[in-house]
């Protein structure tokens, strides 16, 4: 079978739950009762390390700290024994954030895009809002208003839009067909606070609609999935019983786009690596 | 020194104009790069080549390079709610109601300048929606050009480019064409590809009716002198406030005398039902996205080979 090197950028903003995700996928690949399993060892489990024994005590790991940016190389197979390497970063969310706040991108990050081949974009939807406006709550008596400068703010989804704009003109990737490669799958992570049923894609456009057009317009497949690392709000000074006593590897689950759910988180990863060796 | 001497270059705001990823290979470049924040000294940063904001004339090479875009010029009075109109556009856009289903949003390098237009309409904590502030002339050389970019089906995608003038502007230009503080209406009257005419309701129904109307026949008859045959239409804002119909007709004849083919629409960010979506910015949105730019005739030859590549040379 191909072996296929696999190097997955992860893409998301503070506290979206990259780490969380992170440190449950490992824990998945190295039980390996999931479509996917390791493959010998992992090069560095130190980014993931902390996460982890948090997790193992059902506890929520601390925030990553703001300039860390490690990759952790993960040899993978899966049950049908095609092989591949999963290039997994971890790194602190305000680095994203920086660079759309200074509208540069550091040079390393540059390379990071540009070699990548798939991305996936983890969102958090339950932090972001979109605001009401003219058209969908209508002032009832109009003259009253005045025009005035109030403090400009940069809507969620459009500062989305700008990440992704931004990303692709770094890796040099033009827009003017609709993509195919690198690919991109949209994670909604942390899907049980959401407390909603149905296809994430769907969810997805309801909440973020413009972003959701611009990724389908700018990506020829994007894919869109719900994710929950840890299934139940942990907290960071009280251990959660369940988790410590049937082990964090149990919980956490995927949601397909037909809205359905399986507890296998090695999924979305997995599908990539089944994509690629099908081309 | 640390900008660059090339001309419409603006490194290191924006990226380099001669296309180098990194300043240091611009053999134009003499400056240092600069770094702000001391923990970041060994960190190389790529620069990007748009703003966000609304673009000016020298960002327009990024833009234009696909191909031409479609330029939107917007001609109106003073608080004839052009701005408004781009704004509810923008905010019917962020809610996917703008087009229908075989246009797709495919981003903008003017977010940010977008997000400004439109802040004012949305609701804020503790603050009602208001309506844009007044944009200002600044006596810029170009108006502030706001971008699009959609893609129809699957196809490549179109980019389309919004003036957002100043009313000032048009107000000298109708009465003098070549009017030294009117260069920004020349501009949008040159070269935009499809001409909007607003006409403010509020003030032809206002106290001050008779020279609001005065104004926009001497801007209609301006506007049909330079059109070029190109797309025209004439837009009613605030299409909720109620105007005389002889009013009405004046105006329209003002530019149906000279424009016959100009088309017509109405538009109100108030709409009695509960669609959400006013009135008529969709309808005048799609019947833009459906102009194209005149295509170019080739003279017919008549020839006797039937090979083309000697059909010019021919007597």
């Amino acid at each position: 079978m191909s072996a296929i090197q696999q190097s997955i950028l992860v893409i998301g903003e503070s506290n979206v739950g990259k780490t969380h995700y992170g440190a449950q996928l490992l824990k998945r690949l190295i039980v390996g009762e999931c479509k996917l399993r390791m493959n010998g060892a992992a090069s560095n489990l130190k980014p993931f390390e902390k996460a982890m024994e948090c997790l193992a005590d059902g506890i929520a790991t601390e925030h990553t700290p703001a300039t860390t940016y490690v990759e952790s190389v993960w040899p993978m197979v899966d049950t049908e024994g095609r092989s591949g390497t999963l290039i997994w970063p971890d790194y602190g969310g305000e680095q994203v954030l920086k660079m759309i706040a200074e509208r540069r991108v550091p040079d390393t990050w540059r390379s990071r895009v540009g070699s990548a081949t798939d991305w996936i974009f983890l969102i958090r939807l339950h932090t972001l809002r979109s605001a009401d406006d003219m058209f969908s709550r209508p002032v009832s008596v109009l003259g009253q208003v005045q025009s005035q400068a109030s403090p400009q703010q940069f809507s969620d989804q459009g500062r989305l839009i700008e990440l992704l704009q931004m990303l692709l003109y770094v890796a040099g990737l033009d827009r003017d067909e609709p993509r195919r490669s690198p690919s991109l799958t949209v994670l909604l992570t942390c899907w049980d606070e959401l407390g909603v049923q149905g296809s994430p894609k769907d969810i997805l456009a309801e909440q973020l609609p413009m972003f959701s057009a611009f990724v389908h317009s700018t990506w020829r497949e994007p894919a869109v999935f719900g994710l929950s690392a840890l299934e139940k709000p942990l907290s960071q000074k009280k251990p959660d019983q369940e988790y410590a006593s049937r082990g964090p590897e149990e919980f956490g689950f995927i949601v397909h786009p037909d809205g359905s759910r399986t507890e296998d988180i090695t999924w979305p990863i997995h599908r990539l690596l089944t994509n690629n060796d099908m081309d | 020194m640390n900008s660059c001497p090339g001309p419409k270059c603006y490194a290191p705001e924006t990226s380099c104009a001669m296309g180098n990823m990194e300043l240091a290979k611009c053999p134009r470049w003499k400056g240092v790069v600069p770094e702000e924040s001391p923990p970041d000294t060994e960190v190389q940063h790529v620069s990007l080549p748009w703003t966000g904001n609304a673009l000016g004339l020298a960002d327009l090479n990024f833009v234009t390079g696909r191909a031409k875009p479609l330029i939107i010029g917007i001609a109106g009075q003073e608080s004839a709610g052009k701005t408004t109109l781009l704004a509810a556009w923008y905010l019917l856009l962020g809610r996917t109601r703008l087009t229908d289903d075989a246009w797709h949003f495919g981003g903008s390098f003017s977010l940010e300048g977008w997000e400004a237009v439109a802040t004012a309409m949305r609701w804020s904590p503790g603050q009602a929606p208001g309506f844009p502030p007044h944009t200002s002339s600044r006596g810029a050389r170009a108006p502030g050009l706001l971008h699009l970019a959609f893609r129809h089906c699957e196809r490549q995608l179109r980019d389309f480019l919004f003036a957002d003038a100043p009313g000032e502007w048009f107000k000298r230009w109708a009465i003098d064409e070549h009017a030294e503080d009117a260069e920004g209406a020349r501009w949008v009257s040159q070269h935009a590809d499809v001409l909007l005419l607003v006409a403010d309701r509020q003030a032809l129904a206002g106290p001050k009716m008779g020279s609001a109307r005065s104004a926009f026949q001497l801007l209609a008859t301006r506007v049909g002198a330079q059109r070029r045959g190109r797309p025209v239409a004439l837009v009613w804002t605030k299409a909720d406030v109620e105007v005389a119909p002889e009013m009405k007709d004046r105006i329209r004849q003002a530019v149906m005398s000279i424009m016959p083919d100009a088309a017509e629409f109405s538009v109100s960010v108030l709409a009695d039902d509960t669609s959400a979506v006013g009135i008529g910015f969709q309808e005048l949105f799609q019947w833009i996205l459906a102009r194209r730019r005149s295509a170019i005739e080739l003279p017919s030859a008549a020839a006797s080979g039937a090979d083309p590549l000697f059909v010019y040379g021919r007597r």
